[in-house]
């Protein structure tokens, strides 16, 4: 009996102690409330956390728990911005928080903000615009690196355990995004604007790194929607980069994301049509990369306005049926509601003001307005090319069934040059230029786009905040000018703010560790984990 | 409180078409512009027939932009190959100079397309009808209710370098060039109205410069009541209602106010 005592304790110990620092498929599939275990927190893209430790009626008295500033040099080689800009989502799994910037990845203590260890990565080149964050499995971190690397790292060193090039440095791609892991897939994507050059997704295996599928954003030469080019060389070189964070449902075995714009990026003359599958959100067979359908959120853009927004996941019921529904708010200022089994159109509506669509089309699909495209003496254009909602990630709360985005209603004018003067326009071609706008947190019926309510952000031009809705009532949010902020999330009103250093810059998270919940946001290099520290005091009593 | 809208000649105005760095491989070769010229003439004595005074391809010959050959080319390594390997079509022998050389031209080229989202000549704007661009500044467009030509347009295009200048400030006019600035007045709970000029203002605070010079803060807890009174405001109402001939129209008739 005492034998048999010991030997459950025994295995109690080792059980934790065996799966600590291990992230199986079901932690995926159903992440528990101590990890925020990729992304988006759950394969939905909803950005919604169960936890009510921290909610409306006791939000008011959150505070500091914990910074951590990132001191790493700028990103070394390949261009960008060298100023250090956390736009990543953290990623947390057994306590440990992976937080990134290009070509850095570091390990820290989810409770203290306590640095465990630093990856770095001497960069062969490429844009270093940003990084989207870290993907995890078993006992890997995976991440993409500007020079066209995916890494797999030991968990518990940072240690590299094997790399693959996913794209070509020497025709201009480079890499950004967040990696999700899908069953023994790791699904990434790929980004690059400088020349004529196909998107495209792919999968890799999670233990050697061996490409399972690659699928490109345009059309098969000799399909009907290959019709939408003029050329099989345009098409062929005709953009659509696949950037943007990747939703997944498995009942439906379905992946979700959307494509970058088409290239040419600005001067569309030469690729006449509403060109396939660029600016489109498209939903894949996550074992195969066989496409199961497509809904084209920019038909032949020249704005670049990629469709990269977050296709996020919940259901509905529409007509006293019940729905599985995805919804985007779109770079180019439209929300769209589709059927995500089928991908047909539930509605589509401005969730901002713009000037550049002339209506929908049978299948939901604006029609862009020919005047509106970029002219050699200047179109006025509203959204502008930064977009009413670009990377930040959106929010979707079940609660109150409103689809939150941190919008920006701008304007700008698109010309046309005639660097190249000739008949073949490559690369851009043309840019937008000066401006205006205005920054507003919306809340949307996520059936009919129709705005429930409206926060202006004032003395914000556009903001770089994600969003984070909880049970606990609260919708986070961030401005341009440091506030992060805890909104009421059904009526829309600010219950809580925190005055930051700078711009918030990421998606905030939330996870919860002995008892205590934090949520964690970025802030340009720094990240601040707020927490009821009340609860802590207690614990230390 | 957040139903009082403020429009701001403050904000930091996005601006994608700035400096913007360069990406593909650190490795690349550095570009040498001398032998990139020399390539020029090599490249315009045997290849333009084929692949097109710009390298872009025609009926005979491919692309050679968008050629991964090319653009995986290392002085020559890939480009001197390819010729060899189909000499049906590259009847010319090109020393291992000018290979290195029409691999510069085409580097060249490459970096050229790339940087085709900044303009390398003027933009030319001045496309409307001035007469047309008169009737709106007095009528439609309401311009004269606040500018004249014999007033604060006095002079104008000596004021400014192009036409682009011109059509970018009349759309997206800011503060630093008049003598205006965002006026606000803030009511306390308790206590009379402060005015002054904005130095600050988010959803939870707001600052002023006063009369007489003194900063002035308060937080925008319930019951402080702010006035903010932009002089752009009118401006940026009109971005919605600006037609793009109208635009150029205008454009064009200041451009004639000398």
């Amino acid at each position: 009996m005492k034998t048999a005592v010991v030997l459950l304790a025994v295995l109690a110990l080792a059980v934790p102690l065996a799966g600590q620092g291990t992230v199986p498929p079901s932690a995926l599939l159903h992440p528990t409330a101590d990890s925020w275990p990729m992304h988006n927190g759950d394969y939905s893209g909803r950005r919604f956390s169960e936890l009510t430790t921290i909610n409306s009626d006791n939000v008011a008295s959150l505070s500091l728990g914990w910074t951590h500033r990132i001191t790493a040099s700028g990103p070394a080689g390949g261009g960008g911005s060298s100023a250090v800009v956390i736009k990543g989502t953290p990623v947390v799994a057994n306590g440990v928080l992976y937080v990134t910037i290009p070509d850095h990845v570091w390990a820290l203590d989810a409770r203290t903000g306590r640095e465990l260890w630093h990856a770095s990565w001497a960069s062969r080149g490429g844009w270093h615009i940003g990084n989207r964050g870290v993907a995890v499995l078993g006992t890997t971190v995976y991440v993409e690196t500007p020079d066209c690397h995916l890494l797999a790292l030991d968990n518990r060193t940072g240690k590299e355990r094997w790399r693959t090039e996913i794209c070509d440095l020497d025709q201009f791609y480079y890499a950004s995004a967040a990696p999700l892991i899908v069953k023994n897939h790791v699904i990434v994507g790929v980004s690059g604007d400088d020349l004529d050059i196909p998107g495209y997704l792919e999968a890799h295996d999670p233990d050697t790194g061996a490409l399972q599928w690659r699928w490109y954003t345009h059309p098969e030469p000799g399909s009907p929607e290959a019709k939408t080019w003029p050329s099989v060389e345009a098409m062929r070189h005709g953009g659509g980069m696949t950037w943007g964070s990747t939703t997944y449902d498995p009942e439906l075995n379905l992946i979700y994301f959307g494509t970058g714009n088409p290239q040419p990026v600005i001067n569309g003359r030469q690729r006449s049509g509403a060109n396939l599958y660029t600016g489109s959100i498209v939903a894949l067979n996550p074992d195969t990369g066989q496409l199961a359908w497509y809904f084209q959120s920019s038909p032949h853009d020249t704005h670049d306005w990629d469709s990269t927004q977050t296709p996020v996941l919940f259901d509905g019921t529409i007509d006293g049926q019940p729905r599985k529904l995805l919804a985007q708010a779109a770079r180019n200022g439209w929300f769209f509601v589709l059927d995500r089994q089928s991908g047909r159109s539930v509605s589509s509506s401005e969730y901002v003001k713009t000037n550049w669509a002339l209506g929908v089309d049978p299948k939901g699909q604006p029609i862009p307005n020919p005047k509106k495209e970029p002219q050699v003496d200047g179109a006025l254009a509203s959204p502008n090319q930064s977009g009413a909602q670009n990377w930040p990630p959106p929010a979707f709360s079940p609660q109150t069934g409103l689809f939150y985005v941190n919008a920006t209603r701008a304007f700008s004018v698109y010309y046309l040059y005639e660097n190249e003067n000739d008949a073949k326009p490559q690369g851009w071609g043309g840019n937008d230029r000066g401006g205006w706008s205005e920054a507003m947190l919306l809340a949307l019926d996520s059936q009919t786009g129709a705005v429930r309510w409206r926060f202006n952000w004032e003395g914000s031009a556009a903001t770089r905040s994600g969003l984070l809705a909880t049970a606990g009532h609260l919708l986070f949010a961030g401005d341009a000018v440091g506030n992060f902020v805890a909104f009421d999330a059904a009526a829309g009103h600010p219950l809580w703010h925190a005055g930051l250093h700078a711009q918030i810059t990421n998606g905030p998270i939330t996870y919860q560790l002995d008892g205590i919940q934090y949520v964690v946001v970025a802030a340009n290099d720094t990240l601040y984990a707020f927490a009821d520290q009340r609860t802590v005091s207690r614990a230390t009593r | 409180m957040h139903r009082l809208r403020f429009l701001l000649a403050t904000i930091i105005v996005l601006t994608p078409g700035g400096a913007f760095a360069q990406g593909g491989p650190t490795d690349r070769p550095a570009l040498d512009e001398a032998a990139a010229m020399r390539g020029r003439r090599v490249y315009a004595e045997h290849c333009i027939n084929c692949h097109g005074s710009t390298a872009k391809g025609g009926p005979n010959g491919p692309d050679l932009i968008r050629s991964t050959v090319v653009l995986r080319d290392r002085l020559g390594t890939g480009v001197g190959p390819a010729m060899r390997a189909t000499p049906g079509s590259h009847a010319a022998t090109l020393t291992p100079d000018q290979v290195v050389d029409v691999s510069h031209f085409l580097r060249e080229r490459i970096e050229a397309i790339t940087r085709n989202r900044t303009p390398r000549g003027p933009i030319n704007v001045l496309t409307g009808n001035p007469e047309a661009g008169r009737a709106y500044f007095n009528g439609a467009g309401r311009c004269s209710t606040c500018h004249s030509p014999a007033g604060d347009l006095s002079g104008l295009r000596a004021r400014m370098p192009d036409g682009l200048t011109l059509q970018q400030r009349f759309l997206f006019p800011t503060l630093t060039r008049s003598n205006k600035q965002v006026e606000v007045t803030v009511t306390p709970p308790s206590g009379p109205p402060v005015s002054g000029t904005l130095v600050r203002i988010d959803n939870f605070s707001v600052s002023l410069r006063d009369a007489a010079g003194d900063y002035r803060a308060f937080s925008r807890v319930p019951g402080v009541i702010v006035d903010v009174r932009d002089p752009l405001s009118v401006h940026h109402e009109l971005l919605d209602q600006y037609t793009d001939d109208a635009i150029h129209d205008v454009v064009a008739y200041l451009w004639t106010l000398k």
